[in-house]
């Protein structure tokens, strides 16, 4: 009996060795969803504020250009 | 429960069912668990894929954009330095025949549109339960609606916000016609209303006469009110409540004076249509000893009353009221003064009190024939300044009483200014002889150069444009009672022969109205269903009361 209880008790640990194994790799996971999340927002700003500019600078030559430029005839 | 834009797909590692006859349960399991954590991770992997997929898309058309931009602006900055201002030339085409600038004012719109679905998300719904096949049956309707719409209907919420929106629109307009009938009734209380069109005449001055103008009224008009009371005792309290008064309406009077007549004669003939006007006729024609602020008031108030009775043309008592006090005097003149003036009557004390006296020797006899001695002092003070100030010389001296008609003509006919630039020595007499003088012809200038032969002939030929005016009303007076029947009579020459300028600017004003109704008639077409517009034409119902008078006036203002 107490061969069988050693063998129990064995496979026990070795199962929560492994749940370990599988908690390190499952919160790894959730680190790089967390990373990808975050980074996504991130860029997304940034790419906004890119928008923002570039937006800005077509209207500024847009504008200049009428300057320099005759406009367009009236029909 | 929120929405998640991506899911790692199998959630529960260690949640299933056990195969039989296994004989190490726990290693199985924990096999299942990391089987699962590899499918987690090879989803993982797909969504960091359309996440930088995502990104790098945007980035990407942010590139294409950047170098178009780029090469713009290399372009740009060659045709720049190859700008010549000595050859540059300024020609009016470009207010009259050629679009004005206009940046974009694309607005995005409709962000939640089915199209904008992201494909994670589109996925995860292309997952989801169908509504019935209900469309099938749509053949078979009699009305010819989709059977769907009876099961599902997710315009609905439009459809019904749209309906009240309009409902509330009609409703606000209706009330507000009520409101008006309720005023007319009541004519006596003062509108707010009014002002918006005044704001708008006063800005189109500006741009057509500059902004000194504004200044120069009020020095005019305080000048012009020490004139009528005499004593500068009232100087400090008095004018200014009389500018107050005027300041709406002045503006007016400083509209270009072909429209300012037709305006006026209509004015006039309203004036005589309408009986319940008791206010402002009276100190017109028996303006004997009135002065001129309380005509100014009276004037005014009988304005507010007049507008509520008549909202389609609530703005022509406005001309009638304003015009027979001197505000348009100051204008004309300012036109060729400008600026220039303001500073040397304000400058030298004297030249205020000197107006007082031409009025009356102009217009009594030609018996009067000392010019003041202030207007003297005048005159001096003007001589140094450069020739271009020509106008300036005689102005200051009638330009209260007399100079609306006197210094219209002043841009028409520059050759009295030269002439009167040549002839420096004789100071004093230019005061008088100008009225009479600049719109007949530069040979009565020549009379300039020997003051005391001058002095008559200016009474024998002032009467020719103000003849049939000037007698009737008491010499005191004259101001107010001439004023309107004045600018008729000499407004015409000036309108036409003025300048290109006018020409340009009032085609201007023409091309922006025709144009924004096309512009907006596009609109219409294009986009009744948006709720921008919907919106805010809901809000513009609440503001434009008068929207229908505006649009009048506006047409008639541009003849």
């Amino acid at each position: 009996m107490a061969g069988q209880e050693d063998l129990v008790q064995r496979e026990i640990h070795q199962d929560r060795e492994n749940r370990e194994y599988i908690e390190v790799i499952t919160s790894s996971i959730k680190k790089i969803t967390d990373f990808l999340n975050s980074f996504d927002m991130s860029c997304h700003s940034r790419l906004a504020t890119l928008n923002e500019k570039l937006t800005a600078l077509e209207r500024r030559i847009d504008y200049i250009e009428a300057r320099v430029t005759k406009g367009e005839m009236l029909t | 429960m929120p929405l998640v834009k991506r899911n790692i797909d199998p959630r529960h590692l260690c949640h299933t069912a056990l195969p039989r006859g296994i004989k190490n349960e726990l290693e199985c399991v924990t096999n299942i668990s990391l089987a699962n954590i590899i499918r987690q991770l090879s989803s993982l992997s797909k969504y960091a894929e359309d996440i930088f997929g995502e990104l790098f898309n945007e980035a990407h058309s942010f590139s294409f954009r950047v170098n178009s931009l780029q090469e713009r602006v290399d372009r740009l900055s060659v045709s720049v330095t190859q700008l010549d201002p000595k050859e540059e030339e300024l020609s009016l085409q470009d207010i009259t025949m050629r679009k004005a600038f206009r940046s974009s004012t694309i607005q995005d719109q409709q962000l939640f549109d089915r199209k904008t679905l992201p494909i994670p998300l589109q996925e995860t719904y292309d997952v989801c339960e169908q509504p019935p096949p209900l469309n099938i049956l749509t053949p078979y309707r009699d009305d010819g609606k989709e059977g769907l719409k009876f099961y599902t209907n997710p315009s609905y919420f439009f459809d019904l916000w749209k309906e009240k929106m309009l409902q509330d629109t009609e409703d606000k307009r209706k009330e507000k016609r009520k409101q008006k009938q309720k005023n007319l009734d009541r004519p006596h209380e003062p509108e707010k209303v009014p002002r918006a069109p005044h704001d708008r005449r006063r800005e189109w001055q500006k741009l057509a006469q500059g902004p000194e103008l504004a200044e120069d009224d009020a020095n005019l008009l305080h000048k012009h009110i020490e004139v009528a009371n005499g004593p500068a005792s009232h100087f400090e309290t008095r004018p200014q409540t009389y500018v107050d008064h005027m300041d709406g309406s002045y503006s007016l009077s400083a509209l270009p004076f072909s429209q300012m007549s037709e305006l006026l004669t209509r004015a006039e003939e309203r004036v005589l249509v309408r009986p319940h006007e008791p206010p402002p006729p009276p100190p017109m024609h028996g303006a004997g000893d009135v002065k001129p602020i309380p005509t100014c008031i009276s004037s005014a108030t009988g304005l507010i009353e007049n507008r509520p009775q008549s909202p389609a043309t609530g703005r022509t008592p406005v001309f009638v009221s304003p015009t027979p006090p001197p505000p348009p005097p100051p204008l004309p003149s300012a036109l060729s003064t400008s600026s220039l003036r303001a500073s040397m009557t304000s400058t030298p004390p004297p030249p205020v009190p000197p107006p007082p006296p031409p009025p009356a020797t102009a217009l009594q006899a030609p018996a009067v024939p000392p010019p003041p001695a202030p207007l003297q002092i005048a005159p001096g003070v003007l001589h140094p300044a450069p020739p271009p100030i020509a106008p300036p010389l005689v102005q200051p001296s009638p330009p209260v009483a007399r100079a609306a008609p006197v210094c219209e003509t002043v841009p028409v006919h520059p050759l009295p200014q030269g002439e009167v630039q040549g002839l420096p020595p004789p100071p004093p007499p230019p005061p008088l002889p100008p009225p009479g003088i600049r719109p007949s012809s530069p040979v009565t200038v020549a009379a300039l150069a020997h003051p005391p032969s001058g002095l008559h002939p200016t009474p024998s030929t002032a009467p020719g444009p103000h003849a049939p005016l000037m007698p009737p009303s008491p010499p005191s007076q004259v101001i107010p009672a001439s004023e309107p029947k004045r600018h008729p009579s000499t407004l015409p020459v000036i309108s036409d022969a003025r300048s290109v300028l006018l020409e340009a600017i009032r085609k201007g004003i023409q091309l922006r109205k025709v144009e924004e109704q096309r512009e907006q008639e596009a609109k219409h077409e294009r986009i009744e269903n948006d709720v921008a517009t919907i919106l805010s034409r809901r809000i513009a119902v609440e503001y434009s009361d008068s929207e229908d008078d505006s649009e009048f006036d506006e047409v008639d203002w541009l003849e």
